[in-house]
């Protein structure tokens, strides 16, 4: 869950490099970059890390200063960037052949051994590498993350460099939608340059990229950093020149920042989206993004194991109404487990259980033999949701007649977190999964399968034939074979109805007047290629 | 002789603590007004039910989500919330939980104050110095500070939980003002003669000493009431007060406060209720300040 948090932030993160409709082709490289002098203040919250297979909360930073092996753009196309091609004929073995003349911003070449080489060192479990799970799939990743002690060997079996500019990987299973995991936002599959590993600490602070930018200082804490445009950059050249970075603890203060003109491009706020339009005008931007809100339930409590309840819940919300009222209007009710920007979605496929109909619902409920005691909506605290669980709240006791709905916040993040790993989250609670690719695998995978990552974040739900519908997608020859199986997913997991899908996110972002156009991909402006007047 | 002394010193105290100040205070608009506005509010606070209904629409936890933020309309004479819910019931309902943070804390804190306050005045040593050390070290604390730190730690949050964290950062500046009047009075020669009589320490503190100093600290507890009512606001707005699904001024204002200029209704009514209870205790308290202060000509 605490992935999907950061998903989040990563695809607001995410869309740092390209605008819409680059494709980019190592020979098409410059697009020309303006020669105006041109500088951006990009509000964001503090780093954790820039090193890329470490951080989890500095996408913006870190895919401006480097190139992923492949694009995704916003109908879901996924083009080369810095490789020149990515090849398999079985959905297992991959073969990567990278493009001539890319070098790093040191000038050291980038070549198949950056990226085996860091992708081990991320891999190697006692590094403790954040993102290292983005590679989990590569056969001999478990060799490096055994359950007990130290790893005997360094190196990943199924990654090998079998030349200067190709390297293979093999993967534990045919995966289809491996090109997609290669794209921006994952950025545990980012290269790194020999100089990085002479001391690692200082390259957190000074990352050393591919990218369309290069830093001009180190990063200090909570001080402002800036980089600039860099000359070598064989993709698409950055617009802007001149991008600083300033974080912030309190993202209500760099809203009124923007506001102000101290800064020109922030991530809009929960707290604001209701005054954002009032505030910001046409310089309110609200794009779709691979992000979806949802509720979870304890499906081990019997007051919920029955999928009764759970519609009733579900029909019970008036989701257009709480848009309107909590959101202003920016988000887009939920008719689906993934959000229409996922290639292959088929909105509208959860039907009447996610229409509004407070009839039905009580209705059902009844027949579920009806609801006793007092319902606890759990939420994390601190987090700017309390408005949206109150109205849940509200909508849940008034049109399904139950005495006490009452949207509790636990302390902090951590602590509700806890309550989902160990199972003893006492009702429905926040859900929230953000992909950092636009493919449905990501989402239905994560939370509907106990292979991913977050299968507490759903109740601990599972069934067998979710299981095989995916495992027929990853070895799915075309993208539309895999589609056409991720709707059977959606259609499974629906009649169980494990959770609640209640909105489709849509990442809003407010900018100071000085910004003349915010392009943006998976929900996230591409930093590059912001034009500022 | 004795005798003499001790009636004399005696009943001009109690005159003037006594019928005489108290009579003409209670004439004068500036207790009138205050007490009477209180009064209302007092009866609200007991039977908020009948007079939230009064429009109709009575019921707190009644919400329309389609409505949310629309200003005043007929039957809704405050407006609606974000959530859609009559902001004049929920003002009615609120001022019960403020009234009562108000009222308990400062028993609460002034039941402290008495007990540390005369202990320290009336038996001076050791006892004081420890006692005094303890109320400047809880003096120290910020106020705001410490019930941030104390409120964020406590799991559930009620009415009487937070009272308790406002009463315990709440109490030294009555205990001080005790321990002062009560080491004005230890000396005199009415307590010592009950001394040389071999009354009880009890009976000297409870019938001589306390019903003498005692006037300073209830007026600082009037206003003290006032203190809290906006402390438990501030507290509540900041989301460490009172939780939903309570009803109290401090939550509405919180839940108003990011749509103020979209919606001003929504915080301006609960602020006006707000204000003028805490003008109406703060006024109540002047008007018996000056209705107790021997030194009133």
């Amino acid at each position: 869950m605490r992935r999907s948090v950061i998903g989040l932030i990563a695809i607001a993160a995410a869309t740092t490099l390209v605008a819409a409709g680059c494709g980019p082709t190592g020979t098409s490289a410059s697009a020309g970059g303006s020669a105006a002098d041109t500088s951006l203040v990009y509000a964001t919250g503090e780093p954790d890390h820039l090193t890329p297979g470490r951080q989890t909360v500095a996408f913006d930073q870190v895919m401006a200063l480097f190139a992923p092996l492949t694009w995704i753009d916003n109908s879901n196309k996924v083009t080369d960037l810095a490789a020149k091609s990515v090849t398999t004929t079985d959905n297992k073995n991959w073969t990567i052949t990278l493009r001539s003349g890319w070098k790093f911003q040191n000038g050291e070449p980038v070549t198949a051994q950056s990226y085996v080489k860091a992708w081990n060192y991320e891999a190697y479990g006692p590094h403790a590498w954040e993102n290292s799970g983005e590679l989990a799939e590569i056969v001999g990743y478990t060799d490096l993350n055994p359950a007990k002690g130290k790893p005997k060997t360094t190196e990943m079996s199924g990654l090998k460099a079998t030349g200067t500019d190709t390297f293979t990987v093999e993967l534990t299973h045919p995966d289809s939608q491996f090109p997609m995991q290669l794209t921006q936002a994952q950025t545990g599959f980012f290269p790194m340059p020999e100089a990085a590993y002479k001391d690692l600490a200082a390259y957190d602070r000074k990352p050393i990229g591919n990218g369309p930018y290069e830093m001009t200082e180190a990063w200090k804490d909570n001080q402002p950093f800036t980089v600039q445009a860099w000359k070598g950059y064989q993709g698409p050249k950055a617009v802007t020149q001149k991008v600083t970075f300033k974080s912030y603890t309190n993202m209500d203060t760099a809203y009124t920042d923007v506001q102000a003109g101290n800064a020109d491009v922030v991530f809009l706020p929960a707290d604001k989206m209701t005054s954002a339009k009032g505030d910001f005008g046409d310089h309110l931007y609200s794009f779709d993004s691979p992000g979806i809100d949802y509720l979870g339930f304890p499906l081990w409590n019997k007051k919920y194991s029955d999928p009764r309840v759970r519609e009733a819940i579900s029909m019970s919300i008036n989701r257009q109404e709480v848009n309107k009222a909590i959101y202003g209007g920016l988000y887009t009710p939920a008719t689906a487990l993934t959000p229409p920007d996922m290639a292959g979605t088929q909105p509208g496929i959860c039907g009447q259980y996610c229409t509004f109909n407070p009839t039905q619902a009580k209705k059902l409920l009844a027949e579920a033999g009806g609801f006793s005691g007092e319902m606890d909506l759990i939420y994390p605290g601190g987090d700017g949701l309390d408005s949206l669980y109150q109205a849940y709240a509200n909508q849940i006791r008034q049109n399904l007649g139950i005495a006490k709905v009452v949207a509790k916040p636990s302390a902090d993040w951590a602590s509700y977190y806890a309550t989902l790993t160990n199972s003893t989250v006492a009702g429905p609670h926040f859900g929230h999964w953000g992909a950092l690719y636009t493919s449905q695998q990501n989402t239905l995978r994560s939370l509907f399968t106990t292979a991913g990552g977050c299968y507490f974040c759903t109740g601990k739900y599972h069934n067998d034939d979710v299981d095989k519908l995916m495992a027929k997608a990853d070895s799915a020859t075309t993208q539309s074979e895999a589609n056409t199986y991720y709707t059977q997913v959606q259609k499974r997991v629906l009649q169980d109805f494990p959770v609640v899908p209640t909105f489709f996110d849509r990442y809003s972002y407010v900018t100071s007047t000085k910004v003349t156009k915010l392009p943006s991909i998976e929900g996230s402006p591409v930093i590059s290629q912001i034009k500022v007047s | 002789m004795t005798e003499t002394v001790i009636s004399q010193t005696i009943e001009p105290t109690a005159t003037i603590v006594g019928k005489r100040s108290w009579g003409r205070a209670l004439l004068t608009p500036s207790f009138l007004v205050p007490a009477v506005v209180l009064a209302i509010l007092i009866l609200i606070a007991l039977l908020p039910g009948p007079i939230a209904g009064i429009f109709g629409h009575g019921d707190p936890h009644a919400c329309d989500l389609g409505r949310s933020t629309d200003g005043p309309a007929n039957g809704h004479p405050f407006g609606f919330d974000l959530q859609g819910c009559d902001v004049y019931a929920n003002v009615i309902y609120g001022t019960r939980s403020s009234l009562s943070v108000g009222l308990l804390t400062t028993v609460l804190a002034m039941a402290v104050a008495l007990v540390v306050g005369t202990a320290a005045g009336m038996f001076g040593g050791w006892l004081d110095t420890v006692l005094s050390r303890l109320t400047d070290i809880f003096l120290g604390f910020p106020f705001l500070l410490g019930a941030v730190v104390v409120l964020g730690s406590v799991g559930e949050r009620s009415v009487l939980t937070v009272s308790l964290v406002l009463a315990l950062f709440g109490w030294p500046t009555m205990a001080r003002l005790t321990r002062g009047a009560v080491r004005g009075v230890r000396g005199a020669e009415f307590v010592q003669a009950g001394q040389a009589m071999g009354l009880s320490t009890w009976r000297i503190v409870t019938r001589y000493v306390l019903p003498s100093s005692i006037s300073p600290v209830l007026v600082l507890a009037t206003i003290t009431v006032g203190g809290v009512i906006v402390s438990e606001s501030s507290l509540t707005y900041l989301g460490i007060g009172l939780q939903p699904p309570a009803v109290s001024w401090g939550l509405e204002l919180s839940a108003a406060s990011g749509n103020f200029e979209r919606a001003p209704h929504m915080l301006i009514f609960p602020a006006l209720f707000l204000v003028i209870t805490v003008l109406a205790i703060i006024g109540l308290g002047d008007a018996l300040r000056t209705a107790l202060d021997p030194k009133r000509s």
